[in-house]
C-alpha cells in the first residue's frame, strides 16, 4: 500500500508517485492541487481565506490565504523537481456548510473559490477541473501516480476528477 | 485585536469558570426540555490548534450533526454544537412520539426543527448566564444545521477567526445523559476582537 499523507488546515505538502495526499473534512476551505503529470510530482495547499491584504506577513502562515498560497505551492512543487510548463491545477471545497439566516451570511466558501481562480490565472496555471460549492463537506485523496483525485461527499457516490 | 497567544493561565481559568456557569445553565435547560437527567463534564478553556479541534469529536472525517449559531452583541462570537448521530436520534425519539428516524442523512423538516430548537435552548441558556455575569447582553442568531464531516463544519466556522493565528480560543464542554452515553459537544469561540472586552468584564483584563 502506498503511503497516505494527510494535509491539515493551512498546511502545504508535496509528494510524488506512488504516494497519496489526503484531506479529510473540507468545508469552506479550498484545497488546491498542482500536478506535473510527466514527472508524477505534485502538492496540495489547504487554503482558508481569500486575501492576505493588511496582514503582517512576517508572522502569518502564507498557506492560509489564496494570494500567498498559490505561489507558495508552485514554488514547493518546482523544488521537488516539477517543471513550470507542465503544471496544472484542480480545486476542491468552497462549500457553505451552514445555510445563512437573517443575522448570518456565509460567503467564505464562494469568496475563497473566486480568489483562488483569479490567483491561478495571474500565475498562468491552467485550472483542469474543480469540484466546488454546494452545502456539503468533502474529503479527497490525490493519487500522485495517476494525478486523479477521489472526492467523497456524505450520502453521495464517490467521484474521480 | 487581542492575540489569543497572549492569554495567561489566570485568564484561562476565569474563562473556564464562566464556561462552567454557562454550561450548568444550559444543562439544566436541556434536562427540562428532554425531561431527562443530564450530567455535565468539567468544561475546558483552551488555546487550540485548528487541526486539533476535529479530534475532540472523533476526527475530521467523522460525520456528525452540527448546529451553528452566531453570538451577537458587544461581545460576539460563534456557538457550535456537535451532536453524534446516535445521540441525535435518541433525542428525536424523546421529543417526537413514534419517531422512526434511523439515519440523519434522511431527516425531515420536523426533525430538523427539533434539533434546531435544541441548539436554540442550549445557546440561549448558556448566553443568558454569560450576559448576567458580564452585565453585557448577548443574544444568539437563529440556528443553522447540517449533518456532515466534522472537519468541514469546523473549518467553515473557524476560517475567518484564524486569520492572525493558527490557534483559536475555545470553551468546550460535553453533556452526558445519565442512563446512556449520550454525548453533546459545545464549542464557544469568542471573536478575537471582543476577547479584550470579555476579559475586562470578568475582571481579568491584562
Amino acid at each position: 500500500m502506498p503511503s497516505v499523507i494527510p494535509v491539515g488546515m493551512s498546511q502545504l505538502k508535496t509528494a510524488k508517485s506512488p504516494e497519496l495526499l489526503a484531506v479529510y473534512g473540507i468545508g469552506s476551505c479550498i484545497i488546491l492541487s498542482i500536478y506535473d503529470a510527466a514527472r508524477q510530482i505534485g502538492g496540495l495547499a489547504h487554503i482558508m481565506l481569500p486575501d492576505s491584504a493588511g496582514m503582517d506577513m512576517s508572522s502569518i502562515n502564507p498557506v492560509k490565504f489564496a494570494d500567498t498560497a498559490v505561489p507558495a505551492l508552485i514554488e514547493a512543487v518546482l523544488d521537488e523537481g516539477a517543471l513550470r510548463m507542465g503544471l496544472e491545477a484542480k480545486i476542491f471545497g468552497g462549500s457553505e456548510m451552514f445555510p445563512p439566516t437573517e443575522d448570518f451570511t456565509n460567503t467564505i466558501g464562494r469568496d475563497n473559490t473566486k480568489a483562488v481562480k483569479a490567483v491561478l490565472k495571474k500565475h498562468n496555471i491552467p485550472l483542469k477541473s474543480e469540484d466546488t460549492g454546494g452545502t456539503h463537506g468533502r474529503s479527497i485523496e490525490f493519487d500522485l501516480s495517476s494525478g486523479k483525485v477521489k472526492v467523497f461527499i456524505v450520502g453521495e457516490e464517490m467521484r474521480e476528477l | 485585536m487581542e492575540n489569543v497567544l497572549n492569554i495567561t493561565r489566570d485568564q484561562l481559568d476565569a474563562l473556564r469558570e464562566i464556561g462552567n456557569i454557562g454550561s450548568g445553565n444550559a444543562a439544566s435547560a436541556l434536562a427540562q426540555f428532554l425531561n431527562r437527567k443530564i450530567d455535565m463534564d468539567v468544561p475546558n478553556a483552551s488555546i487550540m490548534d485548528l487541526n486539533e479541534i476535529p479530534n475532540l469529536v472523533g476526527g475530521p472525517n467523522q460525520t456528525i450533526l452540527g448546529i451553528f449559531l452566531k453570538i451577537m452583541g458587544e461581545i460576539s462570537g460563534r456557538f457550535l454544537l456537535m451532536i453524534p448521530e446516535k445521540t441525535s436520534i435518541k433525542m428525536l425519539q424523546y421529543l417526537i412520539p413514534g419517531c422512526e428516524v434511523k439515519s440523519l442523512t434522511q431527516i425531515g423538516e420536523m426533525e430538523g426543527s427539533c434539533m434546531k430548537e435544541i441548539g436554540n435552548i442550549l445557546a440561549g441558556a448558556f448566553l443568558n448566564a454569560l450576559s448576567v455575569l458580564t452585565q453585557t447582553p448577548m443574544l444568539n442568531s437563529l440556528p443553522s444545521i447540517n449533518f456532515d464531516y466534522a472537519g468541514a463544519m469546523i473549518d467553515n466556522v473557524v476560517a475567518d477567526m484564524s486569520a492572525v493565528s493558527d490557534k483559536v480560543l475555545m470553551l468546550e464542554t460535553s453533556f452526558i445523559e445519565e442512563e446512556e452515553d449520550m454525548r453533546i459537544h459545545i464549542f464557544i469561540l469568542p471573536a478575537p476582537d471582543s476577547l479584550k472586552l470579555l476579559l475586562q468584564k470578568i475582571g481579568v483584563a491584562s
